[in-house]
């Protein structure tokens, strides 16, 4: 008996460690950010903007009063906001900041709003750093771990870093790109034992290296 | 318990239990090879992020997926392009399903827990399915178009029906190892053949692991499916996976067997039907918003119907395999019985655990994405 519980607790163990998501994706969301930087060269925070795909926009406005039939103000959006930011802060807004390495955390969102054009529903957003950070190199990453939701970069202008020192040079790496993957791999999953970390796969990556 | 015995079925044990951890390291490996490529060398450029057939399951379904909005769009000015959505929704429906991990520890677990014939694992299979497709046109139908309740509001009912069915899964679960408990106790204390019968029966052990490694590794896969996100580098995100559209949680077939066995059998299907799809969800609301109801409960059904064929084959190779398993391991007395109790009870115990760990795994982290 003793032994037969041990092997069901191995099997049990097993089962629960191991681990590959295979979730697909139920909302697209194409994005564009922005790394805010202070006048004194010092990163303080991301703005993003993120476009949901057509079904989930119709979604989420459902039930939401309007005026004018199909078309939604700013301010008939702005509950629907505040319940976005409210909720994303659970998922820790997948974006994922490191400084020379060190993780870094974020402020409640602030100037944050909806916007209704084309059928799609925009949410605008600033994260600022709990504290602003000045590193030789920052990370950004931008996905969801568990891959319900899928992070695209707009084709055009997909980052852009705003008041940056001249010196600072952008590298973004899109998921698709074989590089980075093998790159996230070395650096992080393979060493870490996290390469369980299904969406990490679909992450999008920003590095600003500042001499 | 007799040395010979207790040996026996311990083999047939560690063969179950070598031939799912071998299936959970060939997943590894073959994830990591395919999609990661553990090396660090460069993939090819331009190459997909998933590849092989779990990279093709996941890009087939998101193809379909997609392809709904814009069909449902057509169809309002071209009536035909319902038939495409519904080919759509049918094709998706059998991808989802078959997609690895999906849920479907719960349905094989059962399967092999209860002595069923294969008959009654499609009919659950079935009768799950169209709940779970009855069940997200109620909540839109109800929420959003007689009562025009926001997304907010809707996804908090899919998070209160969703612990339900958690909870509901797990208490199935420790019902099963009540009972399968019951068995595998008996089946110890039973008396044993003579030794050379044991050892004999001893001897089909490791065929009889065999047989059941299919039900074993759908029941890991799913799981780790599950769990994995306790793994997720600390992020503790859930998200609504769906496991549930694949009629994961296929009721016990024996749960319909027996007097009052249609009653029991209602209550496999609902703890497992009443959990529906999150996409199923969104279709129909889409559908709602472009004055196209009706052809998103079409769709939703049709979806169900797609699912309900994958699972209903999973069901079926569950069964075989368990058969396969009994007559390999002979005797119904002695070792054989043993092992199969013991195999019953190692089955409905993964049932349990997948409840339990689903039911935990909302509380650590939301599951149904609500923002």
């Amino acid at each position: 008996m003793r032994r037969l519980f041990g092997l069901l607790l191995l099997a049990g163990a097993f089962a629960l460690g191991a681990n590959t998501a295979q979730a697909h994706p139920h909302v697209w969301i194409t994005a564009s950010s922005e790394l805010i930087y202070a006048p004194d060269g010092s990163i303080s925070g991301v703005r993003h903007a993120w476009t949901f795909d057509d079904m989930f926009s119709t979604y989420a406005l459902q039930g939401i009063e309007t005026k004018t039939k199909g078309v939604y103000t700013r301010e008939e959006l702005a509950s629907l906001a505040q319940t976005n930011v409210e909720s994303l802060k659970e998922f820790g807004f997948f974006t994922f900041a490191r400084a020379d390495g060190k993780k870094e955390k974020f402020q409640e969102p602030v100037d944050y709003f909806l916007e209704y054009k084309d059928a799609a529903l925009t949410l605008h957003f600033i994260l600022p750093l709990k504290t602003p950070v000045k590193p030789k190199q920052l990370a950004v990453e931008v996905f969801d771990p568990a891959f319900f939701i899928d992070f695209k970069y707009a084709d055009k202008n997909p980052i852009r870093l705003v008041g940056a020192p001249a010196a600072c040079q952008m590298k973004f790496q899109r998921p698709n790109d074989g590089t980075a993957n093998a790159q996230k791999l070395g650096e992080q999953n393979f060493m870490n034992g996290e390469n369980s970390n299904f969406g990490m796969m679909f992450a999008n990556k920003v590095t600003v290296d500042c001499p | 318990m007799k040395p010979a015995s207790h040996s026996s079925l311990a083999r047939g044990l560690a063969v179950c239990v070598a031939a799912a951890f071998a299936m959970l390291m060939l997943d590894g490996i073959i994830h990591a090879l395919m999609a990661q490529n553990p090396f660090g060398a460069p993939r090819p450029s331009g190459a997909e992020p998933q590849a092989g057939i779990v990279g093709w399951l996941l890009a087939k379904q998101s193809e379909f997926y997609r392809e709904m909005s814009s069909t449902i769009r057509a169809a309002k000015s071209d009536g035909a392009a319902v038939w495409t959505l519904l080919a759509i929704s049918f094709a998706y429906g059998i991808f989802h399903a078959a997609g690895p991990g999906h849920g479907k520890a719960v349905i094989a677990s059962y399967l092999v827990a209860n002595q069923e014939t294969a008959r009654r694992g499609i009919v659950l299979s079935f009768a799950s399915a169209l709940m779970q497709s009855l069940v997200a046109v109620v909540i839109v139908g109800v929420s959003a178009w007689l009562l025009n309740a926001t997304a907010k509001t809707m996804c908090s009912a899919e998070k209160v029906i969703e612990i339900a069915s958690y909870a509901l899964i797990a208490a199935f679960g420790a019902r099963l190892v009540w009972t399968k408990g019951g068995g595998f106790i008996r089946a110890l204390q039973a008396p044993r053949p003579l030794p050379a019968m044991a050892l004999a029966a001893a001897a089909h052990h490791d065929h009889a692991g065999h047989g059941h490694d299919h039900s074993h590794v759908h029941a890991h896969v799913a799981h780790h499916d599950h769990e994995h996100r306790h793994d997720d580098h600390g992020h503790d995100h859930g998200h609504v996976h769906d496991e549930h559209c694949g009629h994961s949680h296929g009721p016990a077939p024996s749960e319909l067997a027996g007097p009052g066995g249609w009653q029991r059998g209602f209550g496999a299907i609902f703890a497992v039907g009443i959990r529906p799809c999150s996409g199923a969800i969104l279709v129909l609301v889409f559908a709602l918003a472009q004055g196209l109801f009706w052809a998103g409960i079409a769709a939703t059904f049709v979806m169900g119907l797609g699912t309900a064929i994958t699972v209903a084959t999973i069901a079926v190779v569950a069964v075989s395999a368990k058969d396969l398993a009994r007559r390999l391991s002979g005797t119904k007395e002695g070792g054989g019985a043993l092992f199969m109790r013991g195999v019953e009870f190692g089955a409905a115990g993964l049932v349990l655990l997948f409840g339990v760990g689903l039911l935990f795994g909302y509380l650590a982290a939301e599951r149904v994405t609500c923002f």
